[in-house]
This record gives C-alpha cells, structure tokens and sequence, in this order.
C-alpha cells in the first residue's frame, strides 16, 4: 500500500470506530447515579474481612486471582527482557564512565534516597489501610535505587544494586505469590483463599492475607523493575555494537 | 482429587514451575533445568487429564472461596479443559524436543527459555479455564507478553525482533480495544463473570453499546486468531520464532482465539439483549471462509516452509472459525475434534520443519530440492503430516474435519466445498514440498524472473554445532504427536467425549446454571450431537487427501504456469502484495476490520 492509501483507510477506519463508540457511549449509565452495583457488593465483603482500603481488598483478596496473572505478566516481561537484551555475538560490554555532578545534585540524591526507600516501604506495608500497595509501592522502591543514577552516575547505580539478589528476589516473590494461593486451598479449601486471622479492622495487622500478597507484589515490582531497567540501562550506556568485535577478537 | 483442586492447580502448577526455573537455571546444569521443567509440564498434563475425566457437564471452582458475583470463578466444560489439556501436551512435546535441540544461553540466562514457555503454558491455560471476562483478559495478556519475548528469542537476526515486534504492536493494539469493551459491558451490567453478565444483558434491549462492546472484545481474539483482516501479524512472526515455540503458536494458541469468540458468544451475547444469533452466524461464516480461502491460497503460493505451514494455520483457523460460527452443536464438536487434530499435526509438521532447518540450515522448498534424500523416515513423516493436514482418514484431522463438514452442510449446502479446498491446498502445498525436499521429485525448481519471494534461504539454524547426529527425540517427538492425532481419530472415545462437550458449550442455561447455582444444577436433556465416522466423511477425508496428492504431484512434475484466467492471476498477485510486512499497514487493516464489523453488526441489529 502506498502511504496516502495506508492513511487513507486507516483514517476512514477510524472515524467510523469514533462515530460508533461515541454513540455507544451515550448508552452509557449517566455520571453520578445511585447504583454502583461491584461497589456495594466489594465494599462489604472488604470490610467483612476487615481490609480498610477497598481497593488492595478486590486486588489481593476479592480477585486476587487476576493479581496473580497480572504480577505473572510482569514476571514474564522481565524473564522476556533478560532474554531478549542479552549480548548477543557482536556486541561488547564496558564498564561506564564516571561522571562529574555538582555537589548539590549528589547532596540531593544522597537525601532523598533514605527517604524514597522509607516512603517504599510504607506504601507497601500500609497497602491494606491506606491508598497504595505492593505495585504502587514497589515502583517507588525502584525509583529510590534510581536516584543514585540521576545525582550521581551509572557506576554507583551499579553498586547500589545487587542484580543476583534482585533477579532472585524477583522470581521467589513470585513463585510465593502462587505459594500462598496453594496454601490457601490445602487450608481452606480454595485456591487464593484468606484463611489468616482478620485481625483488627484499621491496624496494620488486619486483612488477613493482603499484607502478605501486598508484601510478596512489592519485592516482586521493586526488583522486578530494576533488573527491567538495568537491561535497558546497560544496552544505552555499557554495550556497544558491531565494529569493536574485531579488535577485542 | 477434586474439581476444586485441579482446576487452580492446572494455573499454579506452571506458575510455580516457571520462577522456580529461572532461579534453579543458575545453578543446575542443562540437564537439570530439562528435567525440571519437562516434569511440571508432565504434572500439568496429569491434572488436566485426570480433570478432564471429571467432569460432566461444568466443573466450577470459586477462587478464595468468593462467589461469582465478587470474585473469580474457574469453569471449565470439556471444551475448555480439552484446549488446556491439549496446549500442555504441546508444551510437553516441546520442552521435551527442545532438550538437545536448542541453543539455550548459559550462565545466569540459563533455564529462562524453559521458564518462559511453562509462563506461557500458564496464559493458555487460565485463558481456557477462567469463567470472568476480565480474568481472560488478564491471562490472554500472559500468553501474549510470553509469545512476543519467546518469538524474537533469536537476538542475533533482525527478522524475529521485527516479526516480534508486529505480533506484539498489533496484539497490544487489539488488547485494548478489548478492554475498551470489556470496560463498557461492566457499565451496562455490573458484572465481570460471564454468566452474570449474560444473565444481567437480558435487561435491555440490544442497542449500540451492546453491538460496540461486543466487536471490541472479540477484536482481540480475531487477532490471536488470524482471521482476516486480522491476521497479517502471523505468518511475518510465525516465519521467525524458534521452532518450538512456532509448534505451540500455531498448535494451541491461536486456536484459543477462536474458542473465545464461542465462549463469550454463547455465555454473554447470546440471549436477550444480546447479538441476535442470525448476524453472528452469517457475519462469522463469511469471516471465516474468507480466512480459510486467504489462507489456503497463500499457503499454496509459498516455498519458505514456515510460512507455507503458518499460512495453513489462517486456511484451518478459518474452517473452526465456521465451525463455531454455525451456533451448533455439531459445528462446535467438529471444530473441537479438529483443534485437537490439527494441533497436533502442525506441530509436528514444525518439528520435521525444525529438522530440516538443524541439518541444511534452510526451510526453503527450492533451496532443499533433493537434499534430504538420505532422510526418508523423516519424509515419511512430513508426508504423514501433510496427509492428515488435507483431511485423510483415520487421522483425527479428518474426523474433525468429516463432523465439521455434516454440520455445515446442514446450514448451507456449498460450505463442505470450503473445508475440501482448504484442505486439499494446504495438504497440497506440504506434500509438494516433501516430494521435492525428501524424494528430489520433477525437475529442479527455480523461481520465476521479476517475482518477489521469500525465500527461507540463508535461515539460522538454532543449534550451532556442526556435524552432531540427529537428537532422537527431535524425530520422535513429532513422530509421537502424528499418532496422537491418529488417535483422536480412531478412539470414539475422544471425539464422543467433545461432542458432549460441545452440547454443553451451546447451552448457556447448563452454564449458568453450573456458575451461578441453583446449587443442584438443573438437568438439561442435552442432544445427541454426532461424533462418529460416516461413509460421506470417510469419502470427503479420501477425496481431500487425493486432490491433495493430485496438485502436490501436478505441480512438481510439470511447473507450468496453470491456464488461469488473467483477472484470477491478477488477484492471487495482490492478495500476495497486501502481505507487505509493513506494520502501518497491519494496524490500518485491524482499524478496517474493527470498523467493518462494527458496521455489520450495526446493520444487522
């Protein structure tokens, strides 16, 4: 197709999609009714498990099944991206270069970094009370890792990460994500079901399993995201493509 | 064990495996990682087949214990047990070829290739399983991010990264329209299990909203299917993925495309306030012919022998397309028989491919012409395959293919005719290809001046090893799988047991009754759906196979352009022409189909 004709029919394809879906969304329920069907029914089965934040009770409790496909995608996306971004035969990795940074830029990193990790952490601890969670969470822990990279430079990203442990951290988490759901059938009688103690309502001990489900996607995102990024980091900064084989051959 | 325990089980187990894999892989030595993964695998088959001898009717399993109302429930006929069991026979068969066969990383990058492949076992088989309309899309997402990494596995050529990279741009694209459209039937209802949802449609009359929701769910699944226009995504990545993980893509999951369609058809749309039955049928059927012709053309027209057998795939996904899209029992039962058939056929046909490709180092019908004298086991083989491909009894390819054929001519006299050619084209085209490649059969081919072609010359192979012997399982694996197809055709048990399943999948009232309660499920005197060989479906699978081995012997002994009409000639060249490779190209056709259907839905309502 030449590209007048690909936009053409694409253009035309899509103007017809927008004239349906705008007319199918007038269909729609009207903003702000009364009726929230899931609402009603998911904010009471969440507080009769004593899970404060709702939203962490459908994720871990009430559906937690679909967390454990979407934690798995992200497993998988990161096995895909260690396989897919390994060296391949004609290239070559180097050590980074340091880097001079103003010492402001590094008094910054070096302050913000404690607290983005005790931010992290709170996040994913307090999942089951207060907006947040193991994947809201997890990612600010991975953003932490990263401030060594934005006021300092690669190399001391690179020592701020052990990739064996995170690599193995990541696939354990996920592996016990799956664990637990085993648990729950051999004691309860059902794949993924909460058979904790509920604990008090409002205290960070209560919801049962959701800590422990909300603790496993943490370490799972966290590490999962930094060993995403140090792939995608070390193609842009350490590897090097065709040409320099021949010299190293 | 129970329904209970099997049917999560059939999720976790590969779930477990794949991170265990991807830890243990940096220290356990090759064989290790082989034995670990072929054993969950192993104990994945075991829990669905013992589930699949369970169950009767529906077996249901709320996961954590939650309704269907809050949670997600599991449910599984013996449709959807039978496609899970099914892809993890293959993941089997796979993981057990691959054990000499493939190239892995070593080092800490060991045991990922094994992982990914249990990770993506694990998508089919949630997909198959699940009961929720988001839970399916949740596991289709899976079986996608596994697909995309697993087919541009080979880094070190540019062609699997971009046919990696169309599968995974176009797919990503659908997926959302999907989620669009699940997003608009969880405003109408309130509910995201299917059952519930169906039941809460039936509250309105079918209006616009119904019509959008339901083409941009199915948008995804069309994909993953390969109908056309839909479909230009698989042969670019089919061509260049590994060997073994072509035999699961086009063995099990696109064929899981094609089953979603039937499941949400018939638990969400097909009642009141649904999609009336007449315009799902008579787009559907038109959808899939086209498909099947599409595909049976384009196969016949290719030498690259991934392609050729990738396309074959689009011809046989358009005949189960028609099968389901007849919304009978018998269409279903013959499209089921068929998937388990075909399954196993092509990938053993991508084994035998993957041989060829370990030994000369090239798929291309031309470039092996004679070269593979000395490998005549193997020959007869991929003439086997090719057989059962083109509908030859007692493979199960022709009983699938017999049942389908009396369930569509019940519809509309001609359809049978579709399911003979797309057989016989397919067929054709691999035996031409193994007369020339395994017998050096007719006169030396060359390709014709001025003619754009891919060749399947100069293809890596995926072993660099110079010189080693021939893996057994390598040839033992596929020769395993053709019996295995042959068994679906001869044991009456095996078709039987679908068939009943299949009158299962057509009533939505069995379903929801199973999902929803009453807890003692009604009992729906189901019809006897047929399942068995009959004279006519022994002489169309004789008549298939022959015309097959009629073109496959005309074409290699005298290659002369065929007396075609001028207008024909013109319109096989541009249909070859729209398979550019242009990705720009692939979205403007899912952008047309989307907005063809929406159309024809619309106009039908």
């Amino acid at each position: 197709m030449s590209p007048r004709a690909r936009l053409l029919l694409f253009l035309v394809s899509a103007a017809v999609i927008g004239v349906y879906f705008t007319l199918s969304c007038r269909e729609l329920p009207s903003f702000g009714g009364a009726s929230h069907p899931y609402g009603e029914r998911a904010v009471a089965a969440a507080l009769a498990h004593r899970t404060a934040n709702v939203v962490s009770s459908v994720n871990f409790d009430l559906r937690a099944f679909d967390t454990l496909g979407e934690e798995s995608i992200l497993f998988c996306t990161v096995l895909g991206a260690t396989l897919l971004l390994r060296l391949a035969r004609d290239e070559r990795q180097h050590a980074a270069a340091s880097e001079a940074v103003l010492p402001t830029t590094r008094l910054l990193g070096a302050v913000l970094l404690p607290v983005t990790v005790v931010v992290g952490v709170y996040i994913v601890a307090h999942g089951q009370l207060s907006p947040g969670g193991g994947f809201q969470g997890g990612v600010v822990l991975a953003t932490a890792l990263h401030l060594g990279y934005v006021a300092a430079d690669y190399r001391v990203l690179e020592r701020l990460r052990p990739l064996v442990v995170l690599d193995i951290a990541d696939s354990l988490a996920a592996a016990s994500f799956t664990a637990m759901g085993v648990a729950g059938l051999a004691a309860g009688g059902a794949f993924l079901k909460n058979v904790l103690p509920l604990g008090t309502f409002n205290k960070i001990t209560s919801g049962g399993m959701v800590p422990l489900f909300n603790a496993a996607v943490g370490v799972e995102v966290a590490s999962g995201v930094i060993v995403l990024l140090a792939h995608f980091l070390d193609q842009a900064v350490e590897v090097t493509g065709t040409g320099t084989q021949e010299e190293e051959a | 064990m129970t329904d209970a325990t099997l049917l999560p089980l059939a999720v976790a187990i590969p779930l477990l495996g794949a991170p265990l894999l991807a830890v243990a892989g940096r220290v356990l030595p090759r064989t290790g990682c082989d034995v670990l993964a072929t054993g969950a695998a192993a104990a994945d088959v075991v829990c669905l087949a013992l589930l699949w001898s369970h169950i009767q009717g529906v077996a249901v399993t709320p996961v954590g214990g939650w309704p269907a109302q809050i949670g997600i429930v599991l449910a599984a006929d013996r449709v959807g047990a039978g496609l899970a069991l099914l892809a993890s026979c293959l993941v089997l068969a796979v993981l057990a070829y691959s054990w000499r066969y493939f190239d892995e990383p070593r080092g800490e990058r060991a045991g990922l290739f094994p992982a990914m492949v249990l990770t993506f076992q694990a998508g089919m088989v949630g997909f198959a399983l699940t009961g929720d309309l988001f839970n399916a899309f949740v596991f289709f997402e899976l079986m996608g991010a596994a697909g995309y990494a697993l087919t541009g596995y080979r880094i070190e050529d540019p062609r699997p990264l971009q046919g990696a990279l169309t599968f995974g741009i176009v797919n990503s694209l659908a997926a959302y329209c999907s989620l669009l459209g699940i997003g608009l039937l969880y405003a109408r209802t309130g509910q995201l299990n299917l059952a519930a949802m169906g039941r809460a449609m039936g509250e309105h009359r079918t209006d616009l909203l119904v019509v959008v929701s339901f083409v941009l769910v199915v948008t995804a699944m069309l994909v993953k299917a390969a109908v056309v226009p839909f479909h230009f995504w698989l042969p670019d990545a089919h061509a260049v993925a590994p060997t073994p993980v072509c035999m699961l893509l086009s063995g099990a999951m696109v064929e899981l495309g094609a089953y979603g369609i039937g499941r949400v058809y018939w638990t969400v749309f097909s009642g009141p306030g649904g999609i009336p039955h007449d315009a799902f049928r008579h787009t559907f059927t038109a959808l899939g012919v086209l498909t099947a012709l599409v595909g049976a053309v384009m196969c016949w027209q290719q030498r690259h022998l991934k392609r050729m057998l990738a396309y074959s795939t689009v011809g046989h996904v358009g005949l189960f397309v028609v099968g389901i899209a007849l919304l009978t029992p018998g269409g279903v039962a013959g499209a089921a028989v068929y998937v388990a058939a075909h399954g196993c056929a092509k990938a053993a046909l991508f084994g035998l491919t993957g041989v060829l490709l370990d030994r000369y180092g090239s798929v291309d019908e031309h470039g092996l012409y004679g070269r593979a004298r000395d490998l005549r086991l193997l020959g007869v083989l991929f003439v086997l395959g090719a057989l059962a491909l083109a509908g030859l009894p007692p493979f199960g390819t022709g009983l699938g293919k017999a049942l389908g054929e009396a369930a569509a001519g019940h519809s509309q006299a001609w359809l049978p005719t579709v399911y003979v050619l797309t057989s016989a084209l397919t067929g054709g085209a691999l035996l031409r290809a193994a007369l020339r490649i395994f017998w050096g059969a007719g006169p030396v081919p060359h390709s014709r001046p001025g003619e754009a072609e891919t060749s399947g010359e100069g293809e890596e192979p995926e072993v660099r090893e110079p010189g080693r012997a021939l893996p057994p399982m390598m040839v033992a694996v596929p020769a395993l799988l053709l019996a295995l197809c042959a068994l679906v055709g001869c044991l009456p048990a095996v078709a039987r047991s679908l068939a009943r399943g299949a009158a299962v999948f057509t009533d939505p009232a069995v379903y929801r009754a199973a999902v929803l309660g009453p807890a003692v499920a009604h009992r729906a005197v189901l019809p006897h759906v047929a399942s068995a060989w009959t004279a006519e479906g022994l002489l169309l699978g004789g008549g298939s196979a022959a015309a097959a081995a009629a073109f496959a012997v005309l074409a290699v002994l005298r290659p002369v352009r065929l007396p075609l009409h001028r207008g024909v000639r013109a319109l096989v060249t541009g249909l070859r022409r729209l398979h550019s490779g242009h990705l720009g190209d692939y979205v403007a056709w899912l952008a047309l189909g989307v907005a063809a259907l929406c159309a024809a839905f619309g106009a039908q309502t």
